[in-house]
């Protein structure tokens, strides 16, 4: 290939420039192959039905959010490939080619502020919607019902104070649990969130954004759910050891169906008849009852126990397992209490076969025995916490987390039948 | 301004006996000032700018390695769900050290290189305003980043995140010293930026060459100049904050702590409130070094030099006005959070202002692909996709679905990684020829480019569907269960994604082969001509690599882009006005020499900064570890600071082995 130049030759580059033409060009062919492989894979590739999708919004919150990431993405799309069609062109039109040394333009005002008024006029086009949404999104004024959360190393706390909404009739007494926080469909919850250790952020993406949990301060956010389901969500602000293992569901329930649910979680405590499960009453008062309360369970003289976790735990708190297999999933719902099969049925039925589905709880048959069995055993192994005996100085001999409790697989395997009856 | 002179002490004469008085240089020291100017000792004591950025740059790239590694750690632990390769803890500090080695001991340094480097060479001054003190900020910096990494060793690396959020950073929730190695190392580092900056933007202000305005200089130097200023006021609070860290966690201070009345949130204003600008910090000089690229291998000069400069300017103020868009969900109230949400949409325009001029540059260019050219235009394209998903966290409510989640790491490893790094790269494939005399391989770097672009896409770009679709960041596990169905569900993106991690490692080794091929003795096909891309700044009319002194003598500048305008001049012809080459680096070099002026000085080495910065880590292990080993340190601190205070810059002449002949006196000159 050769050259006609007008100007002298003095540089190692010109010498090479034959060979870059070559290169050049390839370079340009390669770099569109390379843009269109990634467009490929991109539009090839979302994940189907993935449990925590903001792009599948399965309330008014999530919805309000979806509909305005949308056009903001398809803007930023468009813009993006316009930019990257422009430098396309640019990149080929204008290369080396032997031309002579190009006109040495040094600006163009108008032009300048021109494509600067273009990106700002986009901006504003966008920052008005999300003004608005902002300020939706932090409405508090016309909450139907009201229930705290609370995060701690590494499980989350749900607890309905006593209120006129949530259930029909209003709730007469408090009820806690934990995991997995069941709302009434088609109402407009509001969750107070607080933290009693560390900050930990909840966020149910298919409902609505994240709020962080921070000690020393209360947050709201808004929920609320179309149809019966579960919807799964995670801890989102990095919050030590196990902080991947820091999960939790919300369950939508129809009015009915929550009220059913309430109603239960509040029924006064039942001692167990099967001799194994009583025996399991027995252990369970021994080992567990230190930490873990379950209401009505009483000592041997008749008194009810109490459970302190303030003196064993440095947050403070248990899980309550007064109704455990109520919900189905554990140890800060990171594993399940439903064997793979009966998950299934329950996590995909269909919004009208859900709630029945979900109140029976978990039975016998369909008990994930092995990971409960796991967990009883030796909860740090199977989840990092600080529970070493030998390293607890810093927080005064409390633990930040369950501890290996020590017991043999024929108390595991009592406790196991006593906790099947905590429905 | 002038440097204060110093009258030289009177010679002693050559053989004679010792002299009668005590040179002012050993007044102090037990030890002779060191003069070398080869060997060890010439690297060890240098204060001559130009070296400083070579030990920058090789610290630097060692650290990228060491941050490198740990990110390849971490994808292999996210290959495969549930997977068991780090344990929780491990993975806790592995991403805690890659990000904080990543940005403190890699980006923040690499940039100082380059700078500490070219700005003198470029604004035509023979070093930088206070050359004692940029060997400093060079020995701070390095002994700032061994001590951090030595936490490995000592009980475990910090775990909290980079961003080391209380409560979860204090003693009660992170009790191993690794937040402590953190609190401390980063405050050293700290130092070294903020001497740093003071030092570049005196250099910049005070020392450039007779004829260059500020409207003059090169849009590099323009850039650093605005990096600097960002860093003065950033790097305090962060000074601040991890003072306050210290003091909680080693002398009991309460600023965290809730159960005192503390509010968790302070510690995030006060981080963000750096941090943002840090990013700014981070992305300018590779601004800058595509400002320099683009016009040389396009062969017209930047378009739009004000508004690139303005809009640099533009950037750093309004950073400082966006940082709790980093805390959309901690808690803020609408009204904050819809203030924070604006302004970052505001940045968005300058910031694309500039995108803008680098195309019109382009425009009606002749445009040649060097792997220099190559590696900008990579940056460029991937900064405007980070960029662009920047502003879709900008809109809060999204941004409450997005952050926290892989959407984000997608987001700023764009930025950093695909913009800054890769503008880092293709400043070495620029500036390489004139540092060391030789031109890394141009297939090579192609290959270096394609593999680090690829695997880059590979790596961060599934990362946006990834986070949008529900996997938050810092986990040390993910679930098969939250994956989705069909065959493209997340498990297969996270595959993907460490795939495209180890091909950026491959990347990376091939710039290594390439370094080494380059430098073998035996390729004589590397030597580099003095202006191998027929650039346009005073950087290239210096010898390769350019002399002690830079300029024999210093040049008078006329205009923007001064050395294109020396080699290129307008001519006559039929068809109109032509520019025309006239002459050669090599004849302008050449008459430089023969103008050199006579007296040249230049400032001595000294071990006063060595050893003060040494001082920084005795003291930080005191802390930790022994109070009174503190006590001593600080003791030696006050010793190395009045030692290089009582020192003059120049060394007197008795100082020099065998003492020199009677000649020119060794006052210093005014300079600039």
């Amino acid at each position: 290939m050769s050259f006609h130049r007008n100007e002298q030759v003095g540089t190692v580059q010109d010498m090479h420039s034959s060979r870059s033409s070559v290169a050049r060009r390839s370079t340009s062919r390669r770099a569109a192959l390379a843009g269109l492989g990634m467009l490929g894979l991109f539009l090839a590739g979302c994940a189907k039905d993935a449990p925590q999708d903001t792009f599948q919004p399965a309330g008014e919150n999530a919805r309000t959010i979806d509909n305005l990431q949308r056009p903001v993405f398809w803007i930023a799309g468009v813009i993006g490939v316009i930019v990257f069609i422009l430098m396309g062109y640019i990149m080929v039109r204008y290369r080396d080619r032997g031309q002579s040394l190009p006109e040495q333009t040094h600006g163009k005002m108008s032009l300048e502020l021109g494509l600067t008024m273009i990106p700002t006029l986009i901006m504003v086009g966008i920052a008005v919607p999300t003004m608005a949404t902002i300020f939706d999104l932090a409405k508090t004024s016309d909450t139907e019902c009201v229930v705290n959360v609370t995060g701690q190393q590494w499980w989350w706390e749900f607890d309905y104070p006593v209120q006129e909404g949530c259930v029909s009739g209003g709730i007469k007494q408090p009820i806690v649990t934990s995991g997995q926080m069941p709302i009434p469909t088609g109402t407009k919850v509001l969750l107070k969130i607080e933290s009693r250790d560390v900050i930990h952020s909840f966020w149910v993406p298919k409902l609505n954004g994240k709020k962080d949990s921070v000690p020393g301060r209360t947050h709201t956010l808004r929920m609320e759910v179309d149809e019966p389901g579960i919807f799964s969500g995670q801890c989102a602000e990095f919050c030590g050891l196990s902080h991947a293992r820091m999960r939790m569901e919300v369950v939508g329930l129809n009015q009915a169906d929550f009220d059913t649910w309430a109603t239960n979680q509040l029924e006064p405590y039942e001692a167990p008849t099967d001799p194994l499960a009583l025996t399991g009453e027995a252990t369970y008062a021994a080992q567990c009852s230190r930490c873990h309360q379950v209401d009505g369970l009483k000592k041997d003289d008749g008194s009810l126990i109490v459970s302190q976790p303030e003196l064993y735990v440095v947050s403070g708190a248990a899980p309550n397992l007064t109704n455990l297999m109520t919900r189905n999933t554990f140890a800060g719902a990171t594993w399940d209490l439903l064997t793979p099969a009966c998950r299934d049925k329950v996590w995909n039925a269909s919004p009208e076969e859900f709630g029945a589905l979900y109140l029976k709880g978990v039975t016998r048959e369909c008990l994930n025995e092995a990971e409960l069995r796991d967990w009883i055993r030796d909860a740090p192994n199977k989840k990092p916490m600080y529970t070493d005996p030998t390293k607890l100085e810093p927080s005064d001999g409390k633990v930040r987390g369950m501890p290996a409790l020590g017991l043999n697989d024929d108390q595991i395997t009592e406790l196991i039948a006593y906790l099947l009856e905590r429905k | 301004m002038a440097i204060i002179e110093r009258p030289s002490a009177t010679p002693a004469t050559a053989g004679a006996g010792a002299p009668t008085f005590v040179p002012p240089s050993q007044a102090m020291g037990i030890f002779h000032r060191p003069v070398a100017t080869t060997g060890w000792k010439s690297w060890l004591f240098t204060v001559d700018h130009k070296k400083i950025g070579i030990m920058y740059g090789v610290a630097a790239f060692a650290f990228f390695l060491v941050g490198g590694l740990e990110a390849l750690l971490i994808r292999t632990q996210l290959a495969a769900p549930d997977n068991t390769v780090l344990s929780a803890g491990l993975y806790n500090q592995m991403f805690t050290m890659h990000g904080t080695t990543m940005i403190f001991l890699f980006v923040m340094p690499m940039i100082s290189a380059l700078a500490n480097y070219f700005i003198p060479l470029q604004i035509g001054a023979r070093d930088v305003a206070f050359p004692r003190f940029n060997a400093l900020s060079f020995w701070c910096f390095l002994f700032g980043g061994i001590f951090l990494n030595t936490s490995w060793f000592l009980g475990g690396a910090a775990d909290g995140g980079w961003f080391m959020y209380q409560p979860n950073a204090s003693n009660l929730f992170s009790p191993s010293h690794g937040v402590d190695f953190w609190a401390l190392g980063v405050q050293i580092t700290g130092i070294a930026s903020l001497t740093g900056a003071i030092n570049l933007i005196v250099t910049i202000i005070n020392m450039r060459a007779p004829g260059m305005t500020l409207w003059k200089m090169p849009m590099y130097t323009w850039m650093i100049l605005v990096t600097q200023f960002l860093l003065v006021f950033a790097v305090p609070v962060i000074s601040v904050a991890l003072f306050l860290l210290t003091f909680q966690r080693s002398f009991g201070g309460q600023f965290f702590n809730v159960d005192a009345g503390a509010d968790p949130l302070l510690w995030q204003h006060l981080f963000w409130i750096f941090g943002h600008p840090e990013v700014y910090i981070l992305i300018m000089p590779s601004f800058g070094i595509a400002s320099e690229i683009i016009p040389v291998f396009s062969r017209k000069p930047l378009f739009g030099y004000k508004v690139m400069a303005l809009s640099g300017a533009v950037i750093a103020f309004v950073g400082f006005g966006v940082w709790a868009h980093h805390m959309f969900a901690s808690g803020l109230g609408p009204v904050s959070v819809a203030v924070f949400s604006a302004s970052t949409m505001i940045i968005a325009i300058p910031t694309g202002v500039k995108i803008i001029n680098w195309t019109l540059t382009m425009w009606g260019g002749k445009i040649r692909y060097t792997a220099a050219m190559i590696f900008i235009l990579g940056m460029i394209v991937q900064f405007v996709i980070g960029g662009l998903s920047g502003v879709t966290h900008a809109v809060s409510p999204s941004d409450t679905q997005q952050t926290d989640t892989y959407y984000i790491v997608a987001h700023f490893h764009y930025v950093i990684f695909g913009g800054a790094v890769f503008g880092i790269f293709a400043a070495f494939y620029f500036w390489w020829p004139k540092m060391f005399g030789r031109m890394l391989d141009e297939r090579l770097g192609k290959w270096n480019f394609w593999l680090m672009a690829i695997g880059m896409n590979l790596t961060f770009g599934p990362m946006h569907m990834i986070g949008l679709q529900g996997q938050p960041r810092r986990m040390v596990v993910w679930p098969s269960k939250l994956t989705g169905d069909g065959l493209f569900n997340l498990g297969f993106w996270n595959r993907v994604a460490s795939v495209g991690s180890y091909m950026i490692g491959i990347g990376v080794i091939v710039f290594l082969v390439n370094i080494y091929r380059t430098h073998r003795k035996s390729n004589t096909a590397s030597l580099a001509p003095l202006d191998p891309w027929d650039a346009r700044s005073l950087e290239w009319m210096t010898a390769n690599p350019p002399k002690d002194h830079n300029f024999d003598a210093i040049p008078t500048v006329h205009e923007l882009d001064e050395f294109f305008h020396r080699k290129y001049e307008e001519v006559d012809t039929e068809h109109g006005p032509k520019l025309v080459k006239t002459t050669t680096a090599e004849a302008l070099l050449a008459e430089q020499e023969a103008n050199a002026d006579e007296h040249i000085h230049m400032p001595s080495p000294s071990y006063w900064p060595i050893l003060l910065a040494f001082t920084l880590p005795v003291i930080s292990y005191g802390i930790i570890f022994s109070i009174p080993l503190a006590a001593l340190g600080g003791a030696l601190l006050l010793v190395c600071a009045f030692g290089w205070a009582l020192e003059p810059s120049t060394a007197p002449e008795s100082d020099f082995d065998p003492p020199a002949e009677a000649g020119p006196s060794k006052e210093l000159e005014h300079v600039g």
